[in-house]
């Protein structure tokens, strides 16, 4: 009888691993593999299986059945990650409010966009959607994999950090705004501080009574008037903060307002993982390197707002060779497709390395997300997640003509070339049979 | 003695039902519908049938050889016509006021204050809204429909709706069950909070949760009151209770595929009686709907969301959308095995309703499915399915006769019973041609008669050669029924109402592009008409 | 006899330090070592080129460098001409949302007798930083409206506007409607028809300012006849009329281009195009009408994603290869160093890399008819040249040295400014 209990057991586990399929078999093969942390390949192939990266080395033999892909001539590195955008969401702002905590991201994915598919093309298969930049307290961010064509459930890396929005500056304070009828508090930057402080305050409060509440429930003294608080969702999200179950990305140009978060953080102990935009960052570089703090970026994106009028394309570089961990961002469906171009510059703009200027869109992105363990680099047991390109990514003549995540590939421009010119041809029939018919 | 007692005791009994029978509704008429094919939907199809209504239910139904008719059953010859259930349609907003909607913007809000100034409103109930139209009953008995839900539109809460049987032009005789649900939207508050989309699912988490807490609160002070604030009263929140707390069933608005995932979410963490409509992506998340086992009110409006692949990238790939894949929606939900309504929403003229049914028919639905998910299905989600959605005697007799089959090309509905009364469907006379112009819009009318002159605003809907619409006076604004535009030739009848009395004028004419001319006849004599067109204003 | 001794004396000190004190370059300068890309002409390994007073005296591998010259070693450089802009607003704004340094648009839809040039800041920040890119000319101008006004060709250096300015004017502007994108604009009228209503009121325009002019011509032979009223619009739009001065027409839709080239045939203009969006998609009409095209910034999406998500990359290369005369720019300011990789960017979707380079050297300097002293290193060109360690539309290469007119520029801009400010605080 236990024979055939465990026998059931085991069927029974293995019938549900089989069901759990977490990608697909993949031999790319001839290709130059840049693992940007263990060096380049300059011929090689990688082995994925079940979407795990099983083998990267010279002539590894192809197991029966597999799917091969000829990268010969091109140029394979880790799929390129976007540290901050506004992909994917139906919606960007909840901008009624100052303070909006509660609200999340997840809650409104789309994964029909089109920008997804956009930032395949440029080699993307990961990125940080965020909540917008018009509220001190914005809501909690989502890290998602562009898997095309899947549900927005698929998508969602649930390794992540739990990320919450803060933004400072111009765009909480309204500055760019014409004249309102009814101006919103705050509409300068001490007020943007005051009103952070203000609910992490009131957030203070309520995570001690809840502590209280449930000290009290235990003992069974109390036990039978006890009332629990009332459950308020936004304040929740900052007492998660507070308890460090998620940290803070921080949006700010300038390099005073950065620093005067840093304050606000040390006064209430919640962790800032990394500062958005940061134009201003090399003015403290020193600093965030021993707060640990790093910056997800622009590479010369200026001159657009006062704030950002002193951001220079040095920043990234500099910032890098003095110990920060800087990731390229686009903050944008357009510039998602252009990551490499913008690393490549910080070859220009501060004498970095090619690799060195690799790791901004591809492992620096995945630390500061908390999924360096999983993607951002072609390592034996990581993701396979890889954009291949026709030219070495940091070339400004380069292209993206695969992008793969766990093993499949979600953009082909081979595929797209012949779809466009099946549509041609079908477009040019359809024109004939309309002339023919006239006559 | 004893016999006396018992003599008076019985007396009193049917005194006292005689008051209540005869306080109750007007008394409805016995028929006997002859010769029909009836399609009961709970039972297979009965040949050369027989249908007895009697005050308002049917009182038997069968086959001739086996059904007598009453004697004081007035015969209605069915001539080889078609019986179904009356259509019901879960999700409509006929006879709903549409009042224009002030935008929220938060003039001179004091600063220093979030935007929570938003008005929400749970507990509005459509039954305080209706006003019922005859043109519109007609419409919608012409294609069957019997019964509708009617459902409040704006807000995120937009409100509770009500159960109707379109049995005449009042609203109370109508009701069939009020407050049926809470109605709720995944739109936004534009201007205040929420003004987002999350901000929304946001506020529903917190309104479900606060209500709970509320209500608790509540209880735990009925129970112990000493020493424990009493709870401050909101209204808001009171609303909430019979839905949130005591499981009154919650009806969610999915324009897309996530809204579907948000609502499923949403319920399973409230443990609510949770309801689906619109829903006209369902099928791409087929496998979540089986496990969620919610009811499933799927509308037959055909358009892409605009958060679709197929609305952002080109114009053809929409309407390629519209006319081929989201009409298999309903087959598609059916070959999963999932059990759905069919509803209008959305569907924005009534003549579309029954060519979106086809439609979904033509893209793969069985037409007995279909007829299903527009009788007793609907019947079982509304919970009134012991008294409506098939034809069985003891259920209410509400019965279309078809000169075809149902949901066919030529299939035209000839007779409508609701709550046992009669509606010929008034089919266009011999003779009439399509209309040759469009005269829709607004009018300015000059009547002279024996009464003198006077002015008077029309506004005219027209549909093909279908017209309706009102006539505003110093009277008072009238209806317009019975409309025809037969190439330039314009008849149409007035129900008019002065000094409190009602009657009927009719209107022979002919029409231009400008310009409307003819006589309105009435009973002691007749008047001119003479309108021009009121140019549309510029928007 | 002291007295004209101390004459003579100060004659002679006059005459001596007034030579000493002219600014004035050395008369000669070789650069030595480079490998030279004159775009024009085949590429020359370790060649010379020899500057004469600010232009280029001759271009080869073995030169004769005359004595007294400057000796500029350039080994293991690569020494191309300086880069040309066909469209920016340098100068015209520092910090696009502060309204007071923008100065690139005008109020009005029809404003031809705005010249760009007159609110040219030859100070901004941004001339700099473009210049240290290897831009060494541009096309600055103005924008909005359906008639923006006039743009001036500059230099990246110079201390007034004056100083500063190569042509001007270059062109007039005018901007046919972009195609909207359906969800966010509701305009009663469809782009394709707003844009055949402009170009019939253009046509008006022209037409008038015809007669206006016929007008004026005869009131100037005749006495008695009146001069008509003077029109500011119509004044300034007669040397388009004329021919004179092209016209730099912004257009985007298939159908829009072909009315845009239909007009300009008819009121016979000398055009240009910018923008084409869809131009891949009648590149033979456009090849056959012989107008050239510049394309504007390439960091843009698919107007519409029907056409491709790369229909903007790779729209240069089926114009160029249809024959069309190409030329690229950054649109823009605080980017306008970018503009090598636009072209760059045109090179990965199947434009020839060589194309590439001459769409921003002797294509502009052609299609704006200054290609007899610019775009190219050629004898008799001026001397804008730029030294590099690779590649200049490559984003990783270093900019060594910018000459423009013969005179090594100054490359420490706003970025260095600040960077050597916070090296000191660390």
């Amino acid at each position: 009888m236990r024979k055939k209990t465990i026998g059931f057991i085991v069927v029974l586990s293995l019938a549900v691993i089989a069901s759990f399929s977490f990608g697909q078999d993949l031999l790319i093969k001839n290709g130059t593999i840049l693992t940007v942390t263990k060096g380049t390949l300059p011929k090689g192939d990688i082995l994925i299986i079940g979407g795990f990266i099983k083998q990267i080395g010279e002539n590894i033999e192809p197991p029966e059945g597999i799917k091969v892909l000829d990268a010969s001539g091109k140029y394979v590195i880790p799929g390129i990650i976007d540290s901050h955008t506004h992909i994917a969401l139906t919606v960007v702002n909840e901008s009624a409010v100052t303070i909006s905590s509660e609200v999340k991201m997840r809650d409104v994915l789309n994964a029909e966009d089109n920008s997804i598919f956009t930032a395949l093309s440029g080699g993307v298969t990961m990125v940080h959607t965020m909540h917008g930049s018009g509220n001190p307290i914005g809501g909690e961010n989502i890290v998602l994999k562009m898997k095309w064509g899947k549900t927005s459930e698929e998508m969602i890396v649930h390794e992540a950090y739990r990320t919450l929005k803060f933004a400072l500056g111009e765009n909480p304070k309204q500055a760019n705004r014409f004249a309102m009828t009814a101006p919103r508090y705050p509409q300068t930057r001490m007020g943007v501080n005051a009103i952070i402080r203000r609910e992490f305050l009131k957030a203070k409060d309520y995570m001690e009574q809840w502590d209280r509440y449930l000290k009290a429930k235990k003992s069974k003294k109390l036990a039978k008037n006890l009332i629990p608080p009332r459950k308020d969702l936004r304040l929740e999200a900052l007492v998660d903060m507070l308890r460090g179950k998620m940290v803070a990305r921080c949006h700010a140009y300038r390099a005073d307002e950065a620093l005067e978060f840093i304050n606000l953080s040390k006064e209430f102990g919640f962790k800032i993982v990394c500062f958005e935009h940061a134009s201003e960052a090399f003015k403290i570089a020193k600093e965030l390197a021993e707060e640990n703090i790093g910056i997800s970026i622009f590479l010369d994106n200026w001159a657009y707002k006062v704030e950002a009028s002193e951001g220079i394309a040095y920043n990234a570089a500099y910032c890098t060779k003095n110990g920060v961990l800087v990731s390229i961002n686009s903050d944008s469906s357009e510039r998602v497709r252009r990551l490499f171009n913008d690393a490549a510059k910080t070859m220009k703009y501060g004498d970095l390395s090619k690799e060195e200027a690799l790791k901004l869109v591809t492992i620096n992105p995945a630390i500061q997300l908390g999924v360096e363990k999983i993607v951002g680099s072609l390592e034996i047991g990581k993701h396979g997640d890889i954009a291949i390109f026709n030219e070495h990514p940091l070339s400004a003549y380069t292209r993206c003509d695969k992008t793969i995540i766990e093993g499949e590939v979600y953009f082909d421009r081979a595929q797209y070339l012949k779809e466009r010119e099946e549509m041609e041809k079908k477009k040019k029939e359809k024109e004939k049979k309309k002339v023919g018919g006239k006559k | 003695m004893k016999t006396q007692k018992k003599f008076i005791f019985v007396f009193l009994l049917l005194a006292f039902f005689g008051l209540t029978i005869s306080s109750s509704a007007r008394v409805g008429p016995t028929y006997a519908i002859i010769n029909c094919k009836i399609f009961p939907v709970s039972g297979p199809p009965v040949e050369n049938g027989v249908i007895v209504i009697r005050d308002g239910l049917i009182e038997s139904l069968g086959p001739l050889e086996k059904i007598s008719i009453p004697e004081d059953a007035e015969v209605i010859k069915a001539d080889g016509m078609f019986a179904y259930p009356g259509l019901i349609d879960a999700h409509t907003n006929v006879f709903l006021e549409v009042k224009k909607e002030e935008p929220q913007r938060p003039t001179g809000i004091p600063m220093q204050i979030q935007g929570q100034e938003t008005k929400h409103h749970p507990e509005l109930e459509a039954f305080n809204l209706l006003k019922p139209k005859k043109s519109t009953l007609e419409n919608l008995h012409k294609i069957g429909i019997t019964t509708v839900l009617v459902v409040p539109e704006k807000g995120i809460y937009a409100g509770q709706s009500v159960l109707l049987n379109l049995n005449g032009e009042k609203a109370e005789p109508m009701l069939i069950k009020n407050s049926f649900a809470l109605h709720i939207n995944f739109s936004t508050a534009r201007g205040a909070y929420p003004s987002s989309l999350m901000g929304t699912v946001a506020l529903l988490k917190q309104s479900f949760l606060d209500t709970e807490y509320y209500s608790s609160y509540k209880s735990r002070f009925s129970r112990f009151s000493k020493g424990l604030k009493r709870p401050e009263y909101d209204p808001f929140l009171e609303a909430l209770i019979p839905f949130v707390v005591e499981k009154k069933p919650v009806v969610f608005n999915c324009a897309n595929l996530e809204d579907i995932k948000r609502a499923l979410r949403v319920i399973k963490e409230f443990k609510l009686n949770g309801y689906l409509t619109g829903a006209n992506e369902a099928w791409k998340v087929a496998s979540l709907l089986i496990k969620a086992k919610v009811p499933l009110l799927v509308s037959l409006d055909f358009k892409p969301p605009f958060t679709s692949l197929y609305a952002n990238r080109g114009k053809e790939l929409k309407e390629k959308a519209e006319k081929e894949i989201y009409p298999a929606n309903a087959s598609n939900l059916h070959e999963q095995g999932i059990k759905f309504a069919l509803t209008s929403h959305g569907v924005k003229k009534t003549s579309d309703i029954l060519k979106n049914i086809q439609k979904a028919i033509k893209a793969g639905l069985p037409k007995e499915e279909a007829l299903k998910a527009l009788t007793i299905i609907p019947a079982q989600f509304l919970g009134v399915d012991d008294i409506l959605g098939s034809l069985e005697p003891g259920k209410i007799a509400n019965i279309i006769l078809t000169s075809e089959e149902i949901f066919e090309e030529k299939a035209k509905v000839q007779r409508v019973f609701v709550d046992g009364f009669s509606f010929e469907i008034k089919q266009p006379p011999k003779g009439v041609k399509k209309a040759s112009l469009s005269i829709g819009g607004k009018w300015r009318a000059t009547v002279s008669g024996p009464m003198g002159e006077m002015e008077m605003t029309v506004e005219i809907e027209q549909e093909r050669n279908q017209i309706s619409g009102t006539i505003s006076s110093d009277f008072g604004q009238w209806e317009i029924s019975d409309g025809l535009l037969s190439e330039n030739k314009l008849t149409f009848t007035i129900s008019a109402t002065i000094m409190g009395e009602s009657m009927d004028m009719a209107f022979t004419g002919t029409a231009e592009k400008d310009s409307i001319e003819g006589t309105i006849s009435f009973m002691d004599g007749s008047a001119e008409l003479k309108a021009t067109k009121i140019p549309d204003a510029f928007y | 006899m002291s007295k004209k001794l101390v004459l003579y004396i100060t004659i002679l000190v006059l005459c001596t330090s007034f030579i000493l004190a002219q600014d004035k370059g050395p008369q000669f300068i070789a650069i030595k070592g480079a490998t030279i890309i004159p775009v024009v002409g085949e590429d020359i390994a370790e060649g010379t080129i020899l500057l004469k007073d600010g232009l280029i005296e001759a271009v080869g591998k073995n030169i004769n460098i005359p004595e007294g010259a400057i000796v500029f070693n350039a080994k293991g450089l690569f020494a191309y001409p300086g880069m040309i802009d066909s469209l920016c607003s340098l100068g015209l704004q520092e910090i696009s949302s502060v309204r007071g340094s923008v100065d690139s648009r005008e109020t009005g839809r029809i404003n031809p007798q705005v010249k760009s040039v007159e609110a040219l800041r030859p100070d901004s920040m941004h001339i700099p930083i473009s210049r240290a890119n290897g831009i060494t000319a541009a096309i600055v101008a103005p924008s909005g409206g359906l008639i923006a006004g006039q743009s001036s060709l500059i230099r990246l250096t110079g201390w007034t506007s004056q100083e500063m300015i190569i042509k001007s004017p270059v062109a007039m502007h005018i901007n046919l409607p972009t195609i909207a994108r359906p969800r966010f604009r509701r305009t009663t009228t469809t782009p394709q028809e707003e844009a055949s209503k402009q170009i019939k009121e253009l046509k008006e325009l022209f037409n008038k300012a015809r007669f206006y002019l016929k007008r004026k011509q005869a009131a100037k032979k005749n006495m008695l006849l009146s001069k008509p009223e003077f029109d500011e619009q119509l004044e300034f739009l007669l040397p388009v009329v004329n021919g004179e001065l092209p016209v730099m027409i912004s257009v985007h839709g298939e159908k829009d281009i072909l009315d845009a080239i239909k007009l300009v045939k008819e009121e016979k203009l000398k055009a240009i195009f910018f923008g084409v969006s869809e131009g891949w998609k009648v590149a033979d009409d456009i090849k056959k009408s012989g107008i050239p095209v510049v394309f504007g910034s390439l960091y843009a999406m698919p107007p519409k994603w029907e056409d491709g998500y790369d229909s903007l990359y790779r729209n240069p290369a089926v114009l160029q290869k249809a024959g069309v005369k190409i030329a690229f720019s950054s649109q823009s300011a605080s980017l306008a160093k970018d503009l090598p990789y636009h072209a760059a960017k045109a090179a990965a979707f199947g434009l020839d890399k060589k194309e590439a380079l001459k769409g921003v050297t002797i294509n502009p300097a052609q299609i704006f008819s200054v290609d007899d002293i610019l775009g190219s290193l050629e004898k008799g060109k001026v001397a804008n040249i730029v030294l590099a360690d690779g590649d200049i539309l490559e984003q990783g290469t270093h900019i060594k040295y910018v000459f423009i007119d013969g005179k090594e520029t100054d490359l420490f801009t706003r970025y260095e400014e600040l960077l050597e400010k916070y090296k000191k605080k660390h």
